[in-house]
């Protein structure tokens, strides 16, 4: 490949898909899966159950799962736009697991360990807290672009 | 101690061994990790056999019967797609990916042999 390979919008941004769902990205788009696969299983189940008892942290835990299928999704295709989603859906994610953590400490009733998110993810195994970082530093890694400067 | 919780840690953990053994010398994945992979599949298939005959039997589900087979359907999913994922590049990431799906359904195992037991509603 070379550097005028990468003057055009349109030919770089396939390479850079292509990067991001390759080698380490398979993993981790392997375990956004079962996290996106985990979460709308469990926001299915308490919505349909119990919704009532605690409507705000499942409400929570189906936003939640929106984020990871959006994520394991954007993660996977190609292209800039879907680095872009990916990005934003990532973002979300680790603004989402600070924020819930937090508040999940300050305000235990409000927050009972409950969604992926409660104590950081501690339900998880902290997972979601270290999933989001490994997954924006991967991004950073792979931006679109980044050729240009490599080759 | 459950049996069948013992067996399908050992099976979990076997496929975990092999495949990230597999995928630190640097190999893609081969029939022994893929096999160990279906095993675990096999795993949750005979559980779940078992399972059936056990409720029909009337030995019921303490905790909620759908939760339980609703644990168990997705867990069926997840060496299914681990397999489909990581066959689609053959690297040794993708035995990573093949080595994930035993800590995955071990921890749902567990899950299910608490709701089976009564344990603590999610």
């Amino acid at each position: 490949m070379s550097r005028t390979a990468g003057g055009s919008s349109g030919n770089e941004a396939a390479p850079a898909g292509d990067r991001r769902s390759s080698g380490p990205g398979r993993l981790l788009i392997a375990v956004y899966g079962v996290f996106a696969l985990a979460a709308t299983a469990r926001a299915g189940f308490q919505i349909l159950t119990k919704f009532a008892e605690a409507p705000v942290a499942y409400l929570l835990t189906a936003f939640a799962a929106a984020v990871y299928v959006l994520a394991t999704v954007s993660l996977a295709r190609p292209g800039r736009t879907w680095y872009r989603v990916s990005v934003a859906a990532v973002t979300v994610e680790l603004v989402g697991v600070l924020a819930v953590g937090v508040l999940s400490v300050l305000d235990a009733e409000a927050f009972p360990n409950e969604t992926v998110w409660s104590g950081f993810g501690s339900g998880y195994g902290y997972v979601p807290l270290i999933l989001p970082l490994l997954g924006l530093a991967w991004l950073y890694r792979n931006r679109p672009g980044k050729t240009q400067f490599l080759l | 101690m459950d049996p069948f919780l013992i067996t399908g840690a050992v099976v979990c953990l076997l496929s975990a061994v092999l495949c990230i053994g597999a995928a630190i010398l640097r190999q893609p994945p081969n029939d022994i990790t893929i096999l160990s992979v279906a095993a675990v599949e096999l795993f949750l298939l005979a559980y779940g056999g078992s399972g059936a005959v056990r409720q029909f039997a009337g030995e019921p589900v303490l905790g909620e019967a759908w939760e339980f087979w609703g644990y168990l359907l997705t867990a069926l999913i997840v060496p299914v797609g681990a397999f489909w994922w990581s066959i689609l590049e053959r690297s040794r990431w993708s035995n990573l990916v093949l080595g994930a799906v035993g800590p995955t359904i071990f921890v749902m195992l567990v899950r299910m042999e608490q709701i089976w037991d009564g344990v603590a509603g999610l």
